[in-house]
């Protein structure tokens, strides 16, 4: 027991450092909007989804030992599961989390409902500690013309190892399905669908650079491409995951919310840059950032509705400039 | 080829590299040799336009490379201290993504990747992500993105730590014929067996100021005693609790 305490003293340490565990959960556009939207009625969906799976997923404290280290210490079977018990209670967000729960849930939630709550947050946990799997499908990222083929490509990969591509592709899949079946839809619920698909992969565009890593930003400077470049190859790869996605929903709105989102985000992934984990969701700059993204994007997506292809030309100048400012700063 | 007059960088009040000047012959091999903390990998960083000095001079081919950092990356390979890989490509994608951004054909880029990944072992291992490869691989990979774009000199930060004896001897016997091509080869190592086989200067810092600048031949004593004597001496510290059973 003694050599548990020490572990968890030495990770409260480590993680009283490290405050990006507490930013982590504040800062995912989607679920910041999606709380602010839905509010009482979503409780329940915004603390499974948004809580309960995305904390472990994203801010597991255990997982600021190496698991290499972890597997040499001399530690029992018993140790090691009492370890993996206590430790997420030493993030004072689970504390947080658990509170807010209660609240929410004071006299609405039924024993078997908490039960499930809790097994859900179990599996994200032990999802957590999944080692990052690179499969056969990983090599069969279609190449592209141009000296920039394996950079966006590589890209392509990193977008598609975050949640916040699978959370968009379950919103579209699901009202691409209803399109099919259901009942006939307003135009403006497909306007409305599409800033939600991409509002889910704007945080990635908030942290273009935070899937490379250290050696990967080393490349980037020792390459002989002007920082624009660079940054044109992450766009790429934003918008041919963004685009199918929003070919069934409201396609001119949706390209432009993704360059608002793209120009906005260049900012922040190049002067803010924060690492991200795969399989996890990602971490915007912050809540204020994250909601003048989302106002942005919803802007131009509701414009895009109204007044037609015209205003595909100020987005993409807002981007273009973004693309170029943000670009210097890369290529020094 | 080199080229450092009075260079110096500082962080804040601590200064990592303090007045370095040499030149550097073009088809040398310089071994820029120190101990950890020196100064080596900061040396490198200016040469190659990564960090821009605080005073002082550098020229790589005769440009400057804070100013003309571009035009400098296109004719230069380096194998930088952390690899500078991309956990989400693979071996041979990495070689193909330098021959495609460094501007060699297509077809040239294919050939020299399958020398390459022959000549390095790395044939079996291509197809791995690099987030999967062991550091030996890892390494091998990035001297041989360092290597495919035929480069007019070669920056490599410590290439021989963490190599298997046989990809040592095929990387120094890589190393001595580009040389002889006329590549400049500018290398920081710790494994002075190895630097002692194949380098034509050796520049050895201390505390971020040079100590010794000469050719092997000029060298008063073997190289590693020199190196005690000069950089820095080994002391050994009993540790009478080690093995004394006592936990």
């Amino acid at each position: 027991m003694a050599r548990i305490a020490e572990i968890l003293k030495a990770l409260w340490r480590a993680l009283r450092r490290d405050q990006r565990s507490i930013e982590s959960v504040a800062g995912n556009n989607f679920f910041i909007v999606t709380a602010l939207l839905l509010r009482e009625a979503g409780t329940f969906i915004y603390l499974i989804v948004g809580l309960v799976l995305l904390f472990p997923l994203s801010t597991d404290p255990l997982r600021k030992i190496p698991p290499s280290r972890l597997a040499l210490w001399p530690l029992e079977k018993g140790e090691r599961r009492l370890l993996r018990a206590l430790s997420p209670w030493i993030n004072p967000v689970t504390w947080g989390i658990a509170g807010v729960a209660l609240w929410c849930a004071r006299g609405k939630v039924s024993l078997g409902l908490w039960v499930l709550f809790a097994a859900i947050a179990v599996c994200g946990f032990a999802l957590s500690e999944f080692p990052v799997a690179r499969g056969g499908i990983w090599h069969r990222v279609p190449h592209f013309p141009g000296p920039l083929d394996q950079l966006v490509r590589k890209n392509l990969r990193e977008i598609l190892s975050t949640l916040d591509f699978y959370c968009a592709l379950i919103l579209t899949l699901a009202t691409l399905a209803w399109r099919i079946r259901g009942t006939p839809l307003p135009p403006e619920a497909f306007t409305a669908v599409t800033i939600l698909v991409v509002l889910a992969l704007s945080s990635y565009a908030q942290s273009l650079f935070g899937l490379d890593g250290d050696g990967g930003l080393s490349r980037y400077r020792l390459l002989p491409l002007a920082g624009w470049r660079i940054l044109a190859a992450k766009d790429a790869a934003f918008l041919l995951v963004t685009i199918p996605l929003i070919l069934p929903l409201a396609i001119l709105p949706g390209i432009c919310a993704a360059l608002a989102a793209l120009a906005f985000g260049h900012h922040a992934s190049v002067h803010q840059p924060r690492e991200q984990l795969r399989w996890r969701f990602s971490t915007g700059t912050g809540v204020i950032f994250g909601l003048m993204q989302a106002g942005a994007m919803a802007m131009a997506a509701a414009t895009a509705a109204s007044l037609g292809p015209i205003l595909l030309l100020p987005c993409l100048a807002a981007w273009g400039i973004s693309l170029w400012w943000s670009g210097r700063t890369v290529g020094r | 080829m080199i080229t450092a007059r009075s260079l110096t960088r500082r962080f804040g009040d601590f200064t990592a590299v303090d007045g370095l000047t040499f030149d550097t012959k073009a088809g040398a091999i310089c071994a820029f040799l120190g101990p950890n903390g020196a100064g080596k990998s900061t040396t490198v960083k200016m040469l190659t336009g990564l960090l821009a000095p605080t005073a002082g001079a550098v020229e790589v081919c005769g440009l400057n490379p804070a100013a003309q950092g571009l035009e400098l990356k296109r004719i230069i390979g380096v194998l930088p201290e952390d690899l500078g890989l991309f956990d989400d490509l693979t071996v041979e994608e990495h070689l193909l993504l330098t021959g495609s951004v460094y501007g060699v054909g297509r077809q040239e880029t294919r050939a020299r990747t399958e020398q390459l990944l022959r000549a390095l072992s790395l044939e079996q291992g291509r197809n791995t992500f690099a987030a999967a490869c062991s550091h030996g691989m890892r390494k091998k990979t990035a001297f041989a993105m360092a290597l495919l774009p035929n480069p007019r000199v070669l920056f490599l930060d410590e290439p021989f730590e963490a190599i298997d004896p046989v990809t040592s001897k095929i990387m120094r016997d890589l190393l001595v014929s580009a040389a002889q091509c006329g590549i400049t080869v500018f290398l920081t190592s710790h494994v002075l067996s190895v630097v002692e086989q194949i380098a034509t200067q050796l520049i050895m810092i201390r505390s971020g100021k040079i100590v010794w600048n000469s050719t092997p031949s000029e060298l008063p004593q073997a190289l590693e005693q020199h190196y005690f004597d000069l950089v820095e001496a080994p002391v050994v510290e009993k540790l009478e609790w080690l093995g004394s059973r006592k936990f």
